[in-house]
C-alpha cells in the first residue's frame, strides 16, 4: 500500500475556526509566514549552501513556495538555543554547521570539482549519498564524525519539518486542533475534523 | 537558554555567578584554567543580601521528588520556601498544543552525552518549570514490584535496595488515591492489593488495541495501564475538581487541562494552601555550609539578580543530574567518592510499523497498554526484566527518531512520513545495572551561566544489550501478528537514574535509607539520583513515593530531637 496523500487546505482552514486555542493557534500561524529571511548567522554564500542541502533532503517540487527550513535553523544558530544535549564527540552546534557545510563542499568539489550550489539536482543527490554512507572525502570530516553529523542535521531538519501546519498537513496531521478533545479513538474511527486520505 | 558561544561573542550575562563559599573559591582558584573567570577578591563583591529570616526547610526542585515532600512538610507546619530553576505556567492559556512551542518544557542548558550509548536529553527525560519533569512525564505509573529491589539477592547482580517493597506500598497506595490514577482493578501482576484504583482506566487507542489483540493470540496477557491521567473529573484537596483526560495525546508535551498529575496540579498547590512559598526562575549556585560543615544556606540567581536564602534543612531535589552537579560544583557530601557515579538510564527499546487501519497515533492516552509477562521472562538470559506498553506518539517526535534511526531523506522520507497515520508503536521500560563506566563528570566546557557542563558517560552493558535483544525479537513478533509491515526498532535508553545512591553505609552511598547524606547531617536528596537499582518499571510514582516517605522519616526523626 502506498503511503496516503491528504486533501490540500485542511490545516489552513483549521487554524482559522474555534476547535484551536488560542496558544496553538498563536505558535502555529507565524510559520506560514512566507516573507523573505536574511540570514544573521551564516554568511550568505554559506546560507546559501545550507538551503540548497536542505532542499536535497526535503525537495518540494510541487510547492510553489517550498517550505522554507534555513531561516530556522540560521535563527536557532543566531540565538545560541538548544535542545539540551549534544554528542560529546560533536563539537559546539555552530562550529558543526560550519565544519558540516564546509564538508559538503569539499566533498562536491573532490566529486565533481565544482561547488555544491553549482551542481545539478542529480550530482548533488550523489554527494549527500556519499555523505550519508559516510564515505564523502574532504579534510573537514577528519575534525567532524560525519554519520553524527548527518543524524543531527536529519533530526533538527525532521523536527523544523514536521512542525510546519502545511508539513502536517501533508501526513493528515490535525492535533493542533485541540479545543474539543477526542472521543473516536479506535482504528478508523475518525471525527468531522480529521481528514480522510485522498483516495 | 543560549549556549557558550553568546558569551564569547561578548554579550553581557546578567547572571554570571560570582562564588560566595570560600572554600568552593579557593579550589576553585587552585585550578589555573578556571582563575580567569572566579574572581578571588571578597570585597569587590557587592553583599548579598542577608535576611534575617531563616526558613525551616529549602527544596530545591518542584518535579516528582521535591513537590511530595513540600506539601508534607508544609502540612506538618514547617516554613518551608522551594527554588525552581524553570519558569511557572499556566497551562490552560499558556500550552500550545504544538511540540516545538512547549520547548520551554524542558531542561534545555546542554548536557554532553559521551559512551558507546550516549543518552538523549531534553525532551527525552528532563523537564524544567514549576513541577519538573512531571510536567512532561507521559503519566505511566506502574509500581515497582518486590524482586526490583533485590536485585542481587536474586541475580547475583546489581544492588539491593536498604529496604523492601512494604516501606513503599503504603506510599503507593496513598499517592494512587491522591493523584487519581486511572487503572485496573485487581492489578493483573500483584492481584493481593489492599486497595485498587480510585479510577477506572482510560480508554484504548489504535496502538493499544492492535497490541491487545496480537498479545492475546500469542498468550501474552496484557492489560490497560496505570496512568496517572484522570478517566473521570477528581476532587483533590488544596486544589478542587480536576477534569477529565479528553485523550489529546500530549502528555509528554504538556497537559493543557489538569487532567494529568502533574505537579503543577496537584501536591504544588496542596503545599501553598499550606503555606509553602514556591519561588520560579531561582537557578541554585551555591549552598554555604557553617565551620561545622553543616548547610546554613543556599545562594540563587532569580531574574538576574543573586540572592540568599538561609535555612535549617536543605532537601535537594535536582534530579540525576542536575544533583550531582551541584553536589560536585559546591564539593559537598563527596566522602563515599559515589557522586556522579552508576548513572543508569531505562532500556526503552521501541518498535513501530505500519498498519492498514488509520490509526491517527496522536490520540488517547499513549501509554494505553501494559503487559509485566515480562517482568521475569522464563526463557532470560539477563538479569531483571522489562514491561511492555503501546505507545502513541506525536509528529514531530517521530519523524525525529525516525530520522535519527532510519538516516531517510529526500523523496523517501516524505513519502514514509505520510504513513504517520498508519504508525503504531510498542515498546519496553527495562531494568538497567549499575556500572561503574556510566557516571556523570564535569566538563572544562563552560555555559552560558559561566558553570561547567554536566558530561554524561552511559554504555548499555551485557544485560542491557541481552534484553533489548530479547525484548525487539518479542515486539516484532508482536508487531507482526498484529499485521504491521515496514518493521523497524528504535534503541532508546529514558530517564535519568543513580548519581546519588542510598545504602546503608557511608562507606559506598551518599544518602542513607532515609533520604539523609551521610555527610551533611541537615542535606537530604531525594529524587531519581537516590535509586540503587533501575527498577524495572517507569520511576515517576517511586520517586514520589520516596519524596513522602523521606519527609515522613525527616519529622519522625525531628519529633524525636524535640521530644
Amino acid at each position: 500500500m502506498a503511503s496516503p496523500h491528504y486533501p490540500e487546505g485542511t490545516v489552513r482552514a483549521l487554524l482559522q475556526t474555534d476547535l484551536v486555542t488560542e496558544a496553538t493557534r498563536a505558535a502555529l500561524l507565524p510559520r506560514l509566514d512566507t516573507s523573505p529571511y536574511t540570514p544573521q548567522f551564516f554568511d550568505g554564500a554559506t546560507y546559501e549552501l545550507l538551503r540548497a542541502v536542505v532542499a536535497r533532503i526535503y525537495p518540494q517540487p510541487e510547492r510553489v513556495e517550498p517550505i522554507e527550513l534555513a531561516p530556522v535553523v540560521d535563527k536557532r544558530l543566531a540565538v545560541g538555543d538548544s535542545d539540551g544535549w549534544r554528542y560529546d564527540a560533536m563539537p559546539p552546534d555552530r562550529e558543526a554547521y560550519r565544519l558540516g557545510l564546509g564538508g559538503i563542499n569539499q566533498a562536491a568539489q573532490a566529486l565533481f570539482q565544482q561547488p555544491f550550489v553549482q551542481l545539478p539536482e542529480s550530482q548533488q543527490d550523489q554527494v549527500m549519498e556519499a555523505v550519508a554512507n559516510g564515505t564523502a572525502p574532504g579534510e573537514n570530516w577528519q575534525q567532524l564524525p560525519i554519520d553524527r553529523f548527518f543524524e543531527e542535521l536529519l533530526a533538527e531538519l525532521a523536527e523544523d519539518y514536521y512542525s510546519h501546519p502545511l508539513a502536517q498537513e501533508e501526513i493528515g496531521y490535525v492535533g493542533m486542533a485541540d479545543v474539543p478533545g477526542w472521543t473516536h479513538i479506535e482504528p478508523n474511527q475518525l471525527e468531522p475534523r480529521e481528514p480522510e486520505a485522498v483516495k | 537558554m543560549p549556549d557558550e558561544e553568546v558569551l564569547e561573542e561578548g554579550v553581557l550575562n546578567p547572571i554570571k555567578p560570582e562564588i560566595q563559599d570560600p572554600l568552593l573559591k579557593s579550589l576553585l582558584a587552585e585550578d589555573d584554567s578556571l582563575l580567569a573567570e572566579a574572581p578571588i577578591e571578597l570585597e569587590q563583591q557587592a553583599p548579598l543580601p542577608d535576611p534575617i529570616d531563616e526558613v525551616d526547610c529549602v527544596v530545591i526542585g518542584t518535579g516528582a521528588g521535591g513537590a511530595p515532600l513540600l506539601a508534607r512538610l508544609a502540612m506538618a507546619g514547617l516554613k518551608v520556601v522551594a527554588l525552581e530553576a524553570g519558569p511557572r505556567r499556566d497551562p490552560t492559556k499558556d500550552y500550545a498544543t504544538d511540540e516545538k512551542a512547549q520547548h520551554f518544557l524542558f531542561w534545555n542548558d546542554e548536557r554532553l552525552s559521551a559512551g558507546q550509548t550516549p543518552v538523549a536529553f531534553g525532551n527525552n527525560n528532563s523537564g524544567t518549570g514549576v513541577g519538573g519533569s512531571t510536567l512532561h512525564y507521559t503519566a505511566y505509573t506502574p509500581r515497582a514490584h518486590r524482586g526490583d529491589l533485590s536485585l542481587f539477592t536474586d541475580f547475583g547482580k546489581g544492588v539491593d535496595w536498604p529496604f523492601g517493597i512494604e516501606e513503599l506500598e503504603p506510599y503507593y497506595e496513598e499517592l494512587e488515591h491522591f493523584l487519581g490514577i486511572s487503572g485496573p482493578t485487581p492489578y493483573p501482576w500483584d492481584a493481593k492489593r489492599r486497595k485498587g484504583y480510585p479510577l477506572a482506566p482510560l480508554p484504548l487507542n489504535g496502538a493499544a488495541l492492535l497490541m491487545q489483540k496480537a498479545c492475546a493470540g500469542m498468550g501474552i496477557k496484557t492489560s490497560p495501564a496505570a496512568n496517572a491521567a484522570l478517566s473521570a473529573r477528581y476532587y483533590q484537596e488544596g486544589i478542587g475538581w480536576r477534569e477529565a483526560c479528553t485523550n489529546r495525546g500530549f502528555c509528554q508535551a504538556g497537559c493543557n487541562r489538569g487532567a494529568k498529575a502533574s505537579m503543577d496540579v496537584t501536591f504544588l498547590p496542596l503545599a501553598e494552601a499550606y503555606g509553602a512559598e514556591i519561588r520560579a526562575d531561582a537557578f541554585v549556585t551555591e549552598i554555604e555550609r557553617d565551620a561545622k560543615g553543616r548547610v546554613t544556606a543556599v545562594v540563587y540567581t532569580q531574574h538576574g539578580e543573586q540572592k540568599r536564602q538561609r535555612c535549617r534543612h536543605l532537601f535537594l531535589c535536582a534530579g540525576a543530574v542536575e544533583t550531582p552537579r551541584l553536589l560536585m560544583l559546591n564539593e559537598l557530601a563527596l566522602t563515599s567518592g559515589q557522586v556522579g557515579k552508576n548513572f543508569m538510564a531505562h532500556p526503552g527499546m521501541q518498535v513501530w510499523g505500519t498498519f492498514d487501519e488509520d490509526i491517527r497515533p496522536y490520540k488517547g492516552i499513549p501509554g494505553g497498554l501494559i503487559s509485566e509477562d515480562t517482568h521475569r521472562p522464563s526463557d532470560a538470559d539477563f538479569a531483571g526484566g522489562y514491561l511492555l506498553q503501546s505507545i502513541g506518539v506525536m509528529p514531530v517526535t517521530f519523524a525525529s527518531q525516525m530520522a535519527r534511526k532510519r538516516k531517510l531523506w529526500g523523496q523517501p522520507l516524505r513519502d514514509y512520513m505520510r504513513s504517520y497515520n498508519h504508525t503504531a508503536g510498542i515498546n519496553i521500560l527495562g531494568d538497567c545495572l549499575p556500572h561503574e563506566n556510566n557516571f556523570l563528570e564535569l566538563a572544562t566546557e563552560k555555559d552560558a551561566r559561566g558553570l561547567p557542563k554536566p558530561r554524561v558517560h552511559f554504555t548499555a552493558q551485557e544485560n542491557e544489550q541481552r534484553m533489548n535483544a530479547h525484548a525487539e525479537k518479542l515486539m516484532r513478533q508482536i508487531w507482526e501478528a498484529a499485521g504491521a509491515r515496514d518493521i523497524w526498532a528504535f534503541e532508546r535508553y529514558a530517564h535519568t537514574i543513580g548519581t546519588a545512591r542510598m545504602g546503608l553505609s557511608g562507606d559506598d552511598a551518599v544518602v542513607n535509607p532515609d533520604g539523609r547524606a551521610f555527610d551533611v547531617p541537615n542535606l537530604y536528596i531525594c529524587d531519581n539520583s537516590v535509586f540503587p537499582s533501575a527498577l524495572s518499571v517507569n520511576p515517576a510514582l517511586t520517586i514520589m513515593a520516596l519524596s513522602l516517605r523521606t519527609a515522613d522519616k525527616f519529622l519522625e526523626a525531628q519529633q524525636r530531637l524535640d521530644g
